[in-house]
């Protein structure tokens, strides 16, 4: 079983890498060094801060692209092209084939922010002085947040097509981060079914500023092991639950070879 | 009335492709008894795959309109066999085929495969399948594409060179392993496909319209290759809707009209049904009369002659020796399953 994923998984990664997803890495570069050249003018003596603001924003934002680019349109693709009633004619279950190619996807997502993690590291290194361990904790949560957002993206392209999917997965990060504003909102309401509503909202949407403190790094501000702890618990166990949902809806999805 | 032709020997040939014995193993395979080679002992056996009373209906549009996929599909598979499904394009056989290996669940019915559940993946260990249209990944080369399917399937990673090598071998794909599948023409991506059937040595062969895609000389040669592993005991469900290939091959065959199941019949019973005719070489001069009591006619230098069911054939073919006379070809002009084929769709024609 765990050689039928582990053979999906790197054969899904293998695609991404052909498919040239890390000239992002590349791109990341790109970005940094021009913030870098064009922002530290103006911000003199905060131009780490600077960096490591812009830098790990991108982080985000190209991991995203990632997620919704490629993950909006891995099974779908293979479902309309027809590849996978060979892949499931083998004795492969439809959730283990989904499984991998979640894995897949999550070590493309792994090492492309190793990749962009390593280089943001060495242009810090040069910026003397604005180098923090926080920023490792900050990635890794960056991380999590997008192997979280990428079993959203499964989740969907089960259901609907990829372009949906792929909107879909965009709405719940963008909501994601607002869930708090959401239950605040709700709050405000003056009828309890209003109130109600709103948490119910709030707690079916994943809560993505639970990994954000990119902000509070940058202002110098540490992360505590156990908040670290408990974000990998919440983000692995709502993944989880997700793919649990996605396989039974994929266990009944008509295929045609 | 379709005439195939199943030996073409003499001036109208050429040359004879096999060697002098040619003719007289096209012959003898003509008028062999039509009885399928089966393994001894494999009779009694469970069957290699039971369908039981499947339905399928499948929705379609906004408004979810109804459409019929398969009703009532029942039939079972003897092991180490070859059965096949005839029908048109949208008779069900794809249909069929992907309730078998839950591709699609079906809305009634049963299926057991080998004994075991359908819907069991390990089940799927024992089965090699190949899908109609066999789309793989085009990036890969073709060694690529069998050593991941390979893994899929648990093949030991000290063994699967030697299983990829083999497999390939198989399907003559030896010399374009390691080509990039974008670049393999539609019958090389039907071989490889065929191929990745193979590689875990699987006990049911499911092949949806195997020599699609293929130049005469490949449909021989996975005609060969599927009658090879039925020798070796492997049973192989293969559907079509060309009815030669289907003669040429299986032992049983189910027809399938409108997503029905309407006759099933072995060819061993069909054959008697078949009828051939014999090409004569008659050059100027000679007379054809050394025939009488035969319909024939004469065309050119060329007499054909009907010879009627399997027994006249080997009668005429006699007679022919004892006259010196030259034998160009034998055509096969109707067969009985093309017969059955023809009155069950005229009989639908007529029903609608």
């Amino acid at each position: 079983m765990m050689r039928t994923i582990s053979t999906l998984a790197v054969s899904t990664f293998r695609e991404t890498v052909r498919d040239r997803i890390f000239y992002l890495v590349g791109m990341f570069g790109f970005v940094m060094l021009a913030s870098t050249a064009v922002l530290s003018p103006l911000t003199i003596g905060a131009q780490g801060k600077i960096m490591t603001d812009v830098g790990l924003a991108a982080m985000v934002v190209f991991g995203m692209l990632v997620v919704l680019l490629v993950g909006s349109n891995m099974v779908r693709k293979e479902v309309e092209k027809g590849t996978i009633v060979t892949i499931l004619s083998k004795p492969v279950g439809r959730r283990q084939y989904l499984l991998g190619k979640f894995l897949g996807l999550n070590l493309t997502l792994v090492s492309m922010l190793g990749l962009m993690g390593v280089l943001f590291m060495l242009m810090l290194l040069m910026a003397p002085g604005s180098f923090s361990p926080a920023y490792l904790g900050a990635i890794y949560l960056t991380l999590l947040e997008l192997v979280l957002i990428n079993a959203v993206v499964v989740f969907f392209s089960t259901c609907v097509s990829a372009p949906l999917a792929a909107i879909f997965t965009l709405g719940t990060f963008v909501a994601g981060h607002l869930s708090q504003s959401i239950r605040d909102f709700g709050a405000l309401q003056g009828t309890p079914f209003q109130q109600k509503l709103f948490n119910v909202i709030y707690y079916l949407l994943p809560n993505l500023e639970v990994f954000n403190m990119r902000g509070a790094v940058v202002h110098g501000e540490t992360i505590a092991a156990s908040h670290l702890l408990l974000a990998t618990v919440y983000g692995v166990g709502y993944a989880g639950l997700l793919l649990i949902l996605a396989g039974a809806v994929f266990q009944r999805r008509a295929l045609r070879g | 009335m379709s005439v195939q032709q199943v030996a073409t020997i003499g001036p109208r040939s050429g040359t004879d492709p096999e060697g002098t014995g040619f003719l007289e193993r096209q012959l003898a395979e003509i008028t062999a008894p039509a009885a399928p080679q089966r393994p001894a002992g494999r009779i009694a056996e469970a069957p290699a795959l039971q369908v039981a009373d499947l339905h399928k209906d499948f929705r379609s549009g906004f408004l979810r309109r109804r459409l019929r996929g398969i009703a009532g599909i029942s039939f079972s598979v003897t092991p180490g066999t070859i059965f096949a499904l005839l029908g048109h394009n949208g008779a069900g056989k794809t249909t069929t085929i992907n309730c078998i290996l839950d591709l699609v669940r079906p809305d009634h019915g049963s299926i057991s495969i080998l004994g075991r559940p359908h819907d069991d993946p390990r089940t799927r260990a024992r089965i090699g399948y190949l899908p109609e249209r066999p789309y793989f990944f085009e990036h890969l080369s073709g060694r690529e594409l069998l050593a991941f399917y390979a893994d899929l399937l648990g093949v030991p990673r000290t063994d699967r060179e030697g299983r990829i090598d083999r497999c390939l071998e198989l399907v003559s794909m030896q010399e374009f392993g390691g080509r990039r599948l974008s670049k393999y023409s539609k019958g090389m991506l039907q071989r490889i496909g065929l191929a990745q059937t193979l590689l875990g040595d699987p006990e049911l062969l499911i092949l949806d319209e195997p020599m699609s895609g293929l130049d005469p000389l490949g449909r021989r040669e996975v005609r060969e290759l599927l009658l090879d592993l039925r020798r070796q005991g492997k049973t192989i469900i293969l559907s079509s809707h060309i009815v030669p290939d289907i003669e040429m091959l299986a032992d049983e065959v189910a027809v399938l009209q409108s997503g029905r199941l309407v006759a099933t019949r072995s060819l061993a019973q069909l054959s008697e049904g078949t009828g051939y005719r014999v090409n004569l070489a008659c050059p100027a001069g000679r007379s054809g009369d050394d025939l009488a009591g035969w319909r024939w006619r004469l065309e050119g230098d060329v007499q054909r002659v009907e010879a009627g069911p399997v027994d006249a054939l080997r009668e005429l073919l006699d007679h022919c020796h004892r006259q010196g006379r030259t034998v160009l070809s034998v055509d096969t002009v109707h067969t009985g399953l093309e017969d059955l084929f023809l009155q069950l769709h005229e009989q639908e024609e007529n029903a609608r």
